[in-house]
């Protein structure tokens, strides 16, 4: 072990003699080179500080050194801190406007037009103007809807829909669903589109023409059956979609339901006695559906089945002829939707509804003398709309729409009334989408549901629709 | 009571596996490989269909109402379907902000991420180009991604995971280097897309884009833009075609520019070929490489 030691300090200055002559060479080169160096920086400073001269007069107003700046905010800080310190713009909800406009061609003018009626099921009261698209002759700005959706917190989701016509707005709908019940479970509740049938619960934009079917128009009104009220849904743990859902709604359908009461005369020139009907039970509207969908290859169906009931206040009491109505409804829905899907872009959909009504109450009316009568009404009424739609290209779709009501039985103290149930509507569409956020679409038709004094008064019509969708990005439909 | 035992048993045993949805095929074969049989799996998409134009059907909300885990690919390409799938889906499980929900595009890097977006600039996704499926190294990384995750919502298995993991970045580690050596030919090739689909493939191996036939993304060619298109374009190769849309116009521009158009399956099942991720790129290769 000493051995090594010794060998090897030995070695080291053996080392060291002849290193020592090596390293002042080696100085004395290092010392050349920072004289270089020195001169090169010398150069290149020189260089820098007439650029940063040519720079500061170049854009003088603001000053040329970064870190000037910032210690002139770090001073205007140090005073007062000048940014919003709470801003919230993160939590911005997604947003869209839809935007709804046409050009209408019509064979009966817009006053001919709302004189129309369509026998024990439909006329157009006075009041109640909104809802109805492509209402009059020429342009017409259907809607421009402003979409809200966010998360409320880990429970809640939040929709809303408010339309703005030219008039004014309102609350279409305004809900909260909840996103985390087990079991399959799903809770609603607010003001929304009621799911019964396919057609009620989606939008206008989202629609295959230009207007509701008849079937929907007569039954449930031109705004459809929009109300405030729960819903509560259950899916099935099946391998195919079944979906059971209950709803209890206020029932202010103004073609079904309503819930308000009357007071009227028992005279139509007031000198009588006021008769009060009461307001219906609130909430007034029970309503339940089932649906199932499966696919079989590249064809996908959908079906279902809904049933609502409630209870019936009319009042057009206002009306140059005056009536009203109080009693009962149910209604009855079945649904099939069969679309095949040819690849990514095109597809040949089947869509029919079958509506059915049973209401039975009292009418109030006056007689060719203004006395009072008020006669029991019973109608057993129905009627389905079924529509081909083909998406032959990516930008294209053409399709065709079949109405018809063929049961219109209405009693009148227990005597039928001889009303038309033949009452048929055609619709034809050609789109072109250039993307999926405009449209355009030319809709013609025929209505042959509308009468006047008894006597049928066939509507023609050719509609030239726009769709715009702005903001988020919305769900492509079924 | 006996009976009763066996029947809870078999309802146990039908519940034991952890239900996995996946939007595209591709997200499905990951799940295969890293869940083998201990996971049962469903795939929305079919790798036919055009990634950003899937149907919601009903049928498979029925399918997500029981899933364990929602495996997406995200940077926006679900955004037309899955949010009304997933709010029917009456699943709290694979919510977003739940741990069964999974979005891959979180593990990747996602390139051409516009600075500012506008929809005049045709269907573009803030986050970038969402088709990042086609750079064979983002494979293993997602690989891992799922085995953490099923490994996360079932423990038990996490030894599995993991071991069908290792066995599967070994086979892809080899084939990694036969694509690398394969597609090394490649670079500096001039291509033309329809839609800008195969760019992570692209800019992997160094293929050089010149055009893409859609003006715009998702706005399908015009003769305007195909004109210009053409009288710019110089020595591509291939025009790369999808298997979804149109192919009058490629074979028209590569008839033009003396050029071949190649169509390229993007996802598994896009053609019968590519019945695996493997054979996915096997696939992509042999069509580039007569």
């Amino acid at each position: 072990m000493k051995k090594t030691l010794l060998l090897l300090s030995v070695f080291s200055i053996a080392f060291a003699q002849e290193s020592l002559e090596e390293l002042k060479r080696q100085l004395e080169e290092q010392r050349r080179q920072i004289r270089e160096l020195e001169k090169k920086i010398e150069a290149l400073e020189k260089q820098k500080s007439e650029a940063k001269e040519e720079v500061k007069e170049e854009q003088k107003p603001a000053p040329a050194d970064r870190t000037l700046k910032l210690r002139a905010k770090y001073e205007e800080r140090l005073k007062a801190f000048q940014v919003y310190p709470f801003r919230q713009t993160a939590f911005l909800p997604d947003l869209s406007l839809i935007v709804d406009t046409s050009l209408v061609g019509r064979n009966k003018n817009d006053q001919e037009l709302k004189r129309l009626e369509i026998p024990g099921l439909y006329h157009r009261y006075g009041g109640e103007e909104h809802g109805i698209l492509n209402k009059n002759r020429g342009f017409n700005l259907n809607y421009a809807e402003l979409y809200l959706y966010a998360p409320v917190d880990p429970y809640f989701d939040l929709y809303a829909v408010i339309p703005f016509s030219e008039d004014g707005s309102e609350v279409e709908e305004a809900y909260a669903v909840t996103r985390g019940l087990p079991f399959g479970f799903q809770f609603k509740v607010g003001k929304f589109r009621s799911s019964f049938g396919r057609l009620n619960a989606q939008h206008p934009h989202v629609w295959d023409f230009a207007n509701q079917p008849l079937v929907y128009k007569v039954f449930l009104g031109d705004d459809g059956l929009k109300e405030k009220g729960v819903q509560l849904n259950w899916l099935a743990p099946t391998p195919f979609y079944l979906l059971f859902g209950v709803e209890v709604l206020q029932g202010e359908n103004e073609q079904s339901f309503g819930t308000e009461g009357f007071k009227l005369n028992t005279k139509k020139d007031g000198s009588g006695t006021d008769i009060t009907v009461g307001d219906t039970r609130k909430p007034n509207l029970y309503l339940g559906f089932v649906k199932t969908s499966f696919d079989v290859g590249d064809l996908s169906v959908l079906t279902g089945l809904s049933f609502a009931t409630g209870h019936t206040r009319i009042n057009h009491i206002d009306e140059e002829d005056p009536h009203a109505f109080a009693g009962k409804t149910k209604l009855y829905g079945f649904d099939l939707t069969a679309k095949y899907f040819l690849d990514s872009y095109r597809y040949i959909s089947f869509q029919g509804e079958y509506l059915y009504r049973d209401q039975e109450g009292t009418k109030y009316a006056y007689d060719d003398v203004g006395n009072l009568v008020t006669p029991s009404i019973q109608k057993k009424q129905g009627g389905f709309y079924s529509q081909v739609v083909w998406r032959f290209a990516q930008r294209w779709r053409a399709g065709v729409q079949y109405n018809l009501i063929n049961k219109n039985y209405v009693k009148s103290n227990e005597v039928k009334l001889n009303l038309p149930n033949n009452l048929p509507a055609y619709y034809a569409m050609l789109e072109y989408n250039p993307t999926e956020f405009s449209r355009i679409r030319l809709q013609v038709g025929q209505n042959r549901a509308f009468f006047q004094d008894g006597s049928r008064k066939t509507v023609n019509e050719v509609i030239l629709q726009f769709n715009f969708a702005i903001g988020a990005h919305g769900a492509h439909p079924f | 009571m006996r009976m009763l035992a066996i029947l809870l048993l078999l309802f146990s045993f039908s519940f034991a596996n952890l239900k996995v949805v996946a939007t595209y095929p591709w997200i499905g074969e990951l799940v295969k490989e890293v869940g083998k049989d201990r996971v049962s799996l469903y795939v929305i998409a079919k790798g036919t269909e055009d990634p950003h134009f899937v149907v919601p059907k009903p049928s498979h909300i029925a399918k997500m109402r029981d899933a364990d885990l929602l495996i997406m690919q995200g940077a926006s390409l679900e955004v037309g379907f899955l949010p009304p799938l997933l709010q029917q889906s009456n699943n709290p499980k694979i919510q977003p902000g739940r741990q069964g929900l999974l979005d891959l595009s979180e593990f990747v890097k996602i390139i051409e991420k516009p600075v500012s977006v506008s929809r005049a600039m045709g269907d573009v996704h803030p986050e970038g180009n969402p088709h990042y499926q086609l750079d064979p190294y983002n494979i293993p990384i997602l690989a891992e991604v799922i085995k953490d995750k099923l490994c996360q919502l079932d423990e038990g298995n996490c030894v599995y995971y993991k071991g069908n993991l290792e066995d599967f970045l070994r086979r892809w580690d080899a084939k990694l280097k036969v694509w690398d050596k394969g597609f090394s030919k490649l670079r500096g090739v001039k291509v033309i897309e329809y839609h800008k689909l195969y760019d992570y493939l692209l800019s992997r191996y160094g293929m050089v884009l010149v055009g893409t036939l859609e003006p715009l993304p998702g706005i399908p060619p015009t003769a305007k833009h195909i004109e210009s298109l053409i009288s710019q374009a110089q020595g591509v190769k291939f025009i790369l075609q999808d298997v979804y849309h149109e192919k009058r116009t490629a074979e028209y521009v590569a008839k033009k520019l003396n050029a071949r158009m190649v169509i390229l399956p993007h996802d598994v099942g896009a053609v019968p070929e590519a019945n695996d991720l493997f054979s996915l790129f096997d696939e992509i290769l042999r069509r580039l490489n007569p």
